[in-house]
């Protein structure tokens, strides 16, 4: 069978087999379900979600003042005589008497206040866009414009101070060419009544409704608002974001790691392997159904909300993502708890990898790392560049590619039958991909492999650490990411000795650690220039890359560290492993913070 | 039922949760997610409480005033941490360009009391940290200004509002209604949806493993062994939400009524994992079970937070302490509904034990 003939086998037989287990019972009760969530939906948006309903509590003398409050449910309030109300005030967050508003002194007391001041300015908004001469109760519109400035990630490194601290009187000179601006109208473009419809629609709003809004952009406003309506970009979008394009994804691969489980409980999968057909076309085959349904999905849910076609472009790197993780995992998990547990873990890991950085998507460049952030970006018309999309889908793409091959060359049968523990089990994962001609090669190889995912990791940690004060970001940031180095160089050595036990000589040793070290330097130097120079540019870039300066330097950094690991290996066995990871990590640390104090000063 | 057999196949799950290492898969999920609520914290701390980072507290911000004198120049004097530069556009935006200010507002010659508004251009620096700091500033300037010009053109108006005066609080506290509101109910139902869910491989891996025949040849019967596993999951539910409560308490975070909350926990967590065990029962079969449940699991929910006095909503109100003692009635209620659940699914569970315990569907 040639290789195309036989991954469409597989793909409809995946398909028709996925059917019939699914079909019968599951199918009639699903659709009872959707039925359900529908129903139980519009009952949500009509009742409202109660989640945070009388957290504070509110004292008013004043009936007039309580009715503005009335609507919001996280007020309980109380109508007391004014006399009454102050004896008996340290019961209530906040109370007001005769127009004066007391609030606790306590975090509640303080949120309760932020609350109500909240709910002031809407009820005096409301009573404003009530007035027939609508700009004697607005008289103030702002045109919010944004400049684009080149700066970007230098200038705003974790809590110092951003850009522009003015302590002079005098007014600055821009350094470069003024371009000559013209001066917007003094009157507003858009009729009395497009702003009235508009304030008008902004009675109903909710969080929801915000999101819509970005969809359905071209609001007859123009971008005019009020005072009050001026907000930084909230976060909020990227969250319904994940719930709507993220969560499909990751249920559809589910399916995928459990069809792949499923292969292996009571060795169901033995009559596929010995099929005349290549693991390859077994993988390509199973994943092909899904990777179709999860693009399908999404299309689906573009063409819903009515956005562009293009915002199935990020998606892509990440669909092959969760399908990677979801056969390794699968191939991987001893039992289905297992399986549940490794898979809610992973996918909270990556939903924070795509989730985190978009909520800063319109506020810092570290957003692009994520590739939903180019999906919000094409949500709010702005679009995205082939480098920008390069920049934030390269990792994705190189780490689902090296899964998918560590997947394929173990779709054996000692592999994916046996009963070992979860750890041992992947580190056969690992040592598979080791040859036993050419060790050394497959060693360099390895390293080179494992960039992707370390660069990974080291961007989640920059997206944690990136806004904590400088130099304990810094620090943390050096020591955890010379620790993912150590462990990501030293796993092929560790997976190797664990598996054959006479491999580990000084010898081979030697040869090992120069060769991973070789290894690292090239996949480093290969993905970051093709990827992230907007990080490397920064100070963290300087943490995270320092080693592409000088390529020797590095390079014996490297081998050093992988040195250090493999000594304690030999010479303790598994169990000095984690030691010599400590000791590789603190002399790794110690180089970086040497070069980076070294270039500060 | 004979509870020494209920013990024993409870005790043998919770040994192979531990020797399979998935409890540290769960603990190390949710400290991770810990942490990133606590990224999330300061990230969105920095972005709208300005004033609650040392660093942007002290700082003070250029911002470049083209155009004609209005009394937005007045509100600007009102503020430090905001310098007002007058200039002409042009430059003003080329500075903005080079960060030499952090803002332009551009001021058209509109008298106060025109008969259209009075259109403001502000710039800001896109795609930036410094901007949303920025704005919320200068957002309370400019309302400032809108309050003024609601004064000047106060003859026009028809209805005016009730007054209120705030006191000035200083930091706004952003982050309360996060916290109790949404983080703390979450972490302490995480570990009833883990449970449930684990209750669900725990039955159908028996039926897929084919390992309910060697399990069923001892003395313990069919619904001991649902119990027992019933009651593995269902007792690493208090003890993991118990350590939750603990953890914020000792990042500062205090939580009032931790007791009541476990009650609450508990018997919300009873009922997932009935749910989940009696989907098990039905589909033995892994894919089919956690996606029917997982379906389910959302209905309830929404289901439960569109209802005032919902469980998750008790959970927020004991946690600020603002319960009453309505909060017991709540939990008789589930609890009531907890126990119908049970005597139901040990009814389908005797029933299957009986007529087809290993049959596999």
């Amino acid at each position: 069978m040639s290789l195309a003939s036989s991954i469409r086998t597989i793909a409809v037989w995946e398909m028709n087999r996925s059917m019939t287990t699914m079909g019968r019972g599951v199918l009639p009760l699903a659709a009872g379900l959707l039925v359900l969530l529908v129903l139980v939906t519009a009952f949500a948006a009509e009742s409202g979600i109660h989640m945070q309903d009388g957290i504070y509590r509110i004292g008013i003398d004043d009936p007039d003042v309580a009715r503005i409050v009335d609507a919001d449910t996280r007020f309980t309030v109380e109508t007391v005589s004014g006399p009454a109300l102050w004896n008996n005030r340290f019961a209530y967050d906040i109370v007001v008497i005769r127009g004066e508003v007391y609030a606790a002194d306590t975090g509640k007391g303080r949120a309760a206040l932020t609350a109500l001041k909240r709910d002031y300015e809407g009820y005096v908004s409301r009573i404003a866009a009530g007035e027939p001469d609508l700009f004697a109760g607005y008289p103030l519109w702002i045109d919010l414009e944004y400049v684009k400035s080149e700066i970007d990630f230098l200038a705003t490194q974790s809590g110092q101070q951003v850009g522009a601290p003015a302590n002079a009187r005098e007014p600055p000179v821009p350094s470069g060419p003024v371009e000559a601006v013209t001066l917007p109208p003094s009157t507003v473009p858009v009729h009395e009544e497009d702003l009235r419809q508009h304030l008008a629609g902004m009675e109903k709003q909710n969080p929801l409704s915000r999101y819509t809004g970005i969809v359905s952009s071209g609001s007859a406003t123009d971008g005019l608002r009020t005072p009050s309506e001026l907000s930084p970009p909230l976060p909020y979008d990227a969250l319904i974001l994940v719930f709507v394009f993220i969560f499909p994804l990751y249920f559809t691969s589910q399916f995928f790691m459990m069809s792949v489980m499923n292969e292996r409980v009571g060795r169901a999968g033995e009559a596929l392997l010995a099929a005349p057909v290549r693991p390859a076309a077994i993988i390509v085959g199973k994943a092909i159904p899904y990777f179709a349904i999860m693009l399908l999905v999404s299309a689906a849910i573009t063409f819903f909300i009515g956005a562009p076609l293009t915002i199935l472009l990020p998606l892509i790197p990440v669909i092959l993502f969760f399908l990677s993780s979801a056969l390794i995992i699968g191939m991987a998990a001893r039992s289905f708890k297992e399986l549940s547990f490794v898979s809610i873990f992973f996918s909270t890991l990556a939903t924070s990898y795509l989730f985190f950085p978009t909520v800063f998507a319109n506020t810092h460049v570290v957003s692009l790392i994520s590739p939903l952030t180019l999906v919000i970006l094409e949500l709010q018309g702005e679009g995205f560049t082939a480098a920008g999309y390069v920049y934030s889908t390269a990792l994705f793409f190189a780490t689902s590619a090296v899964l998918f091959y560590a997947g394929t060359i173990n779709f054996r049968e000692e592999r994916l039958f046996s009963e070992k523990s979860l750890t041992s089990r992947l580190m056969d994962f690992v040592a598979g991909a080791i040859s036993r001609d050419r060790p050394h090669f497959s060693l360099f190889l390895l390293a080179a492999f494992t960039i992707p995912f370390v660069f990974m990791a080291q961007m989640m940690l920059l997206v944690l650490f990136f806004n904590i004060p400088m130099p304990l970001s810094l620090v943390l940031l050096t020591v955890s990411a010379a620790f993912i180095e150590e462990v990501a160089k030293s796993v092929g050595l560790y997976a190797v000795a664990g598996e054959r036990p006479g491999f580990l000589t000084p010898k081979n040793l030697l040869v090992g650690a120069a060769a991973i070290g070789f290894g690292f330097l090239a996949g480093e130097k290969l993905l970051l220039f093709a990827t992230l120079s907007q990080i490397t540019e920064s100070i963290f870039g300087s943490v995270l890359f320092l080693s592409l300066q000088v390529l020797w330097m590095p390079l014996l950094l490297h081998i050093a560290g992988v040195l250090i690991t493999g000594t304690f290996l030999l010479a303790g066995g598994k169990r000095a492993y984690v030691p010599g990871l400590v000791v590789a990590s603190v002399v790794h640390s110690l180089y970086n913070l040497h070069f980076l104090l070294g270039g500060l000063v | 039922m004979n509870a020494r057999h209920i013990g024993i196949v409870a005790k043998k799950e919770l040994l192979g949760l531990s020797a399979e290492k998935t409890i540290v898969f769960a603990i190390l999920l949710q400290v991770f997610i810990a942490m990133f609520s606590s990224f999330l914290m300061v990230g969105l701390t920095a972005m709208y409480d300005p004033e609650a980072l040392e660093g942007y507290s002290t700082a003070t911000y250029g911002v470049g005033y083209a155009g004609a004198d209005s009394a937005l120049i007045d509100e600007f004097e009102k503020r430090d941490d905001l310098i007002l530069h007058r200039m002409d556009l042009s430059p003003a935006l080329a500075a903005l360009r080079d960060r030499k200010i952090a803002a332009v507002v551009y001021v058209p010659d509109t008298p106060p009391d025109a008969e259209g508004p009075v259109a403001i251009t502000l710039y800001l620096v896109q795609n930036d940290l410094q901007s949303s700091v920025i704005n919320v500033k200068i957002k309370e300037v400019l309302q400032g200004y809108e309050r003024e010009l609601r004064e000047v053109r106060a003859d026009r108006m028809t209805a005016f509002p009730v007054g209120l005066n705030f006191p000035d609080a200083g930091d706004a506290e952003s982050f309360y209604e996060f916290v109790y509101g949404l983080l703390i109910p979450l972490l302490v139902l995480l570990p009833a949806i883990v449970s449930a869910a684990l209750i669900i491989d725990l039955i159908t891996e028996e039926y897929q493993r084919q390992t309910l025949d060697t399990l069923l040849s001892t003395p313990i019967t069919f619904t001991e062994m649902v119990a027992g596993k019933i009651a593995a999951c269902f007792a690493i539910v208090p003890v993991q939400a118990g350590a939750w409560i603990l953890l914020l308490e000792l990042n500062g975070i205090a939580v009032a009524n931790a007791v009541p909350i476990l009650l609450h926990v508990s018997a919300a967590g009873l009922f997932l994992i009935l749910l989940g065990a009696a989907i098990a029962l039905h589909y033995r079969e892994r894919t089919s079970a956690q996606f029917v449940f997982s379906t389910g699991l959302v209905v309830v929910f929404l289901l439960a937070m569109a209802i005032p006095y919902n469980p998750l909503n008790i959970v927020v109100r004991l946690a600020v302490g603002t319960a009453g003692p309505v909060h017991w009635l709540i939990l008789l209620l589930v609890s009531g509904a907890t126990a119908l659940l049970a005597f139901a699914v040990a009814a389908y569970g005797r029933r299957v034990g009986k007529i087809s315990p290993t049959a596999v569907r």
